[in-house]
């Protein structure tokens, strides 16, 4: 038999193999906070790095385990870190490479989270942010700076829908010795794995299509272990002496991985934003789909655009698939499976009339998340992105009439008529306003 | 730690501990296109259990400067200088793969250095098909793929590493890409070329272990039995569910067969 699995075998069987004991088929539920320590030199030795095991679940657990295995495979990463929350995934790559006095160059279409993050928690603490456009290559480059640690940024920007040259973005970013950090919850490794284009840390929020079911919070830091941290003196967390564990040099032990050990070592020791390990096993049921998931939500999400696209109450329709998208051709190239299932539109009759369609679906769901089965509709002016600044909607695309939406699952047929039927009425409750 | 020899800065991995000059010292040496690495799961474990571990990138890999040597003598000589530069009389010296090679040469060239031999997923001879040899010259990420894939067992295979959350498979490939272009051609053709593998085995009188992978696909077991057959008083060592690189993939049987080892070596 081959040794080298495809996306969909490695979605169901990576990270696990069936203990003696039990012979349990599916991944088991640990739901244990400790474990048993055979003597007192295996216990110290998991507490100094040297054998591999479990001794305490902020730390490690072996049901979080498989799915961080599961995900290094499906990303083709070294070394995966799981945590509680996508937000989390971020917080912990920023600490496991900055300190006090530091900067970041970041995308500024991002999530509003993590334009929040980073220009109101990070500051705080003396780690600043260079927000740029993440499409104007010359201005990534001029931003870097001597004390630059990272080049931060989503493939498919949220909710603007542009979409980020990795491979462009990853060549300013090594000129400069700086590795480049993606968010790629978006896109899930389905449809592009950022670190065969160069990226060198992959963030994904689980919660959204990984898991696919919106039951289980989750969050991962994948490392792609291909970034040089040794080639200049810029990170002195993975190059110098560790904090803990005798000092351990992360880069010299640890090597392609020193970065996911980092974030093991103090991250989780020190901040400990640990994922259950009963919604590590959701999760996990939700990756053993997620290649005929990711199909259908691209299956579906063509067909809507089309739809949206041909309707006359829509005002404007946003997806990278769609040839007058200025992001169109780095995104078909980067992702010929499809540019993800986010759609953005306004409906005749501006942020009213947006409003009123979201009151008015019956199928979709008016709630804040994406990624999941189901249809979900927003109006992240006043939601998700509500909490930035009018500057920072601007530069993240916002308008005052966008609805986001994240297709799912449903038949398309059902989709495009509860979306037919809000459209009218939102129309019809606007102009009745405006009459 | 970076020790110079040749006017080539050397690199060699102690576990993460300061040497302590009056502990028994073990030299762990690496296969074709590997670095130190290879010992992840023995480095830190014996350095931090009174041993004196000297795990050293051979040049022209991983963190160490210089070329690639060309042939397995040059390789021994080199270890040879290594541990007289390091100011040690005696070493305990393990081998993985190709790095098995180079410890048989060592024994039989230097024997006065070395007090004990392990050797990990060998063969007397390691005959690398040449394809696998033009491959490496003409499309080495195609080399890298094959060696990982056919050098791990099923746990291996699935991504089923002993540390939490790593990958064999694409940390196997990381490190073999980290080394400069061509280093894994050349260490290929030094490992086909050396032919001397039965005298060496021969001529080791110290003791010696052998460990094998029960499911390793690129030294199986039959010829490594070979091998434990032909040195003499050399003791053998299976561990099932692993394929070559026992040392990542079995960490924890693996020390504690070379514990026993060590036992009988006084190191």
């Amino acid at each position: 038999m081959s040794k080298s699995f495809g996306f969909n075998t490695l979605g169901l069987h990576a990270g696990y193999t069936p203990d003696d004991r039990h012979g349990s088929r599916a991944v088991p539920i640990h739901q244990t906070t400790s474990y048993m320590f055979n003597d007192t030199e295996h216990a110290a030795a998991l507490y100094n790095l040297e054998v591999g095991g479990h001794l305490y679940t902020r730390i490690s657990n072996p049901t979080i385990g498989v799915l961080e295995n599961r995900m290094a495979a499906l990303e083709e990463g070294v070394a995966a870190v799981a945590v509680a929350t996508g937000m989390s995934a971020v917080f912990l790559s920023i600490l496991a490479l900055t300190s006090q006095g530091d900067h970041i160059v970041a995308s500024s279409q991002m999530y509003g989270g993590n334009i929040n993050l980073l220009e109101h928690t990070m500051s705080r603490f003396g780690v600043t942010t260079s927000f740029v456009d993440p499409t104007d290559h010359d201005a990534i480059a001029a931003a870097i700076k001597p004390n630059t640690k990272m080049v931060f940024g989503e493939v498919i920007g949220n909710p603007g829908l542009d979409v980020m040259d990795v491979a462009a973005v990853a060549k300013v970013a090594h000129a400069a010795g700086v590795p480049v950090v993606i968010d790629a919850t978006l896109n899930t490794p389905y449809l592009m794995k950022p670190l065969k284009h160069g990226a060198n840390i992959v963030i994904h929020s689980l919660t959204k299509w990984i898991g696919g079911h919106g039951i289980a919070m989750g969050g991962v830091i994948v490392d792609g272990g291909n970034f040089d941290w040794g080639q200049n003196d810029r990170f002195p967390t993975l190059t110098q002496p560790h904090f803990a564990f005798q000092g351990v040099n992360l880069w010299e032990e640890f090597g392609p991985a020193a970065f996911a050990m980092r974030v093991r070592s103090e991250g989780m020791y020190n901040i400990g934003p640990t994922l259950s390990p009963t919604n590590a096993f959701h999760i996990l049921q939700g990756i053993e789909t997620l290649g005929m998931r990711m199909d259908r939500h691209m299956a579906n999400t063509a067909e809507l655009v089309a739809f949206l696209k041909d309707h006359d109450g829509v005002a404007w329709v946003n997806h990278p698939s769609l040839p007058d998208h200025s992001c169109h051709d780095v995104a078909m190239r980067q992702m010929p499976k499809g540019a993800g299932s986010i759609v953005t539109m306004g409906i005749k009759g501006g942020r009213m009339a947006s409003q009123a369609f979201i009151e008015s679906v019956e199928l979709a769901s008016h709630l804040a998340n994406v990624g999941d089965a189901r249809t979900l509709v927003i109006h992240p002016g006043s939601t998700t992105h509500s909490h930035i600044s009018a500057d920072a909607m601007k530069a993240a695309g916002l308008t005052d009439d966008l609805i986001r939406i994240s297709v799912g699952l449903e038949d398309i047929n059902d989709i495009k008529a509860d979306f037919n039927r809000a459209i009218k009425i939102a129309q019809k409750k606007t102009s009745a306003k405006g009459s | 730690m970076q020790i110079s020899i040749n006017d080539a800065d050397v690199f060699v991995s102690t576990g993460g501990r300061t040497p302590d000059k009056d502990a028994p010292v073990l030299l762990f040496l690496h296969g074709s296109g590997q670095t130190h690495l290879s010992w992840l799961l023995q480095a830190r474990f014996f350095a931090n259990r009174g041993w004196s571990v000297m795990a050293p990138d051979f040049p022209g890999h991983g963190l160490s400067s210089g070329v690639p040597l060309t042939t397995i003598e040059a390789m021994a000589d080199w270890c040879h200088t290594l541990i007289k530069a390091a100011g040690h009389k005696k070493v305990t010296v393990i081998g993985h793969s190709q790095g098995g090679l180079v410890a048989m040469e060592l024994a039989r060239r230097h024997p006065e250095i070395v007090a004990g031999i392990g050797l990990i997923a060998l063969a007397l001879a390691i005959p690398v098909n040449p394809q696998l040899i033009g491959m490496a010259e003409d499309n080495e990420p195609a080399a890298f793929d094959a060696m990982v894939t056919w050098g791990h067992g099923h746990d291996g295979a699935f991504h089923d590493h002993p540390m939490p959350g790593n990958s064999h498979i694409f940390m196997g490939k990381r490190i073999m890409a980290g080394n400069p272009e061509g280093t894994l051609a050349v260490d290929l053709k030094a490992c086909a070329a050396y032919a001397d593998g039965e005298k060496a085995a021969a001529s080791i009188t110290q003791p010696a272990m052998v460990i094998l992978a029960g499911d390793d696909s690129m030294t199986p077991c039959k010829q490594g039995q070979a091998l434990a057959a032909a040195i003499p008083h050399a003791k053998l060592v299976k561990i099932e569910h692993a394929g070559h690189m026992l040392p990542v993939e079995r960490g924890d049987d693996v020390n504690k067969a070379l514990r026993r080892l060590f036992e009988q070596t006084g190191a």
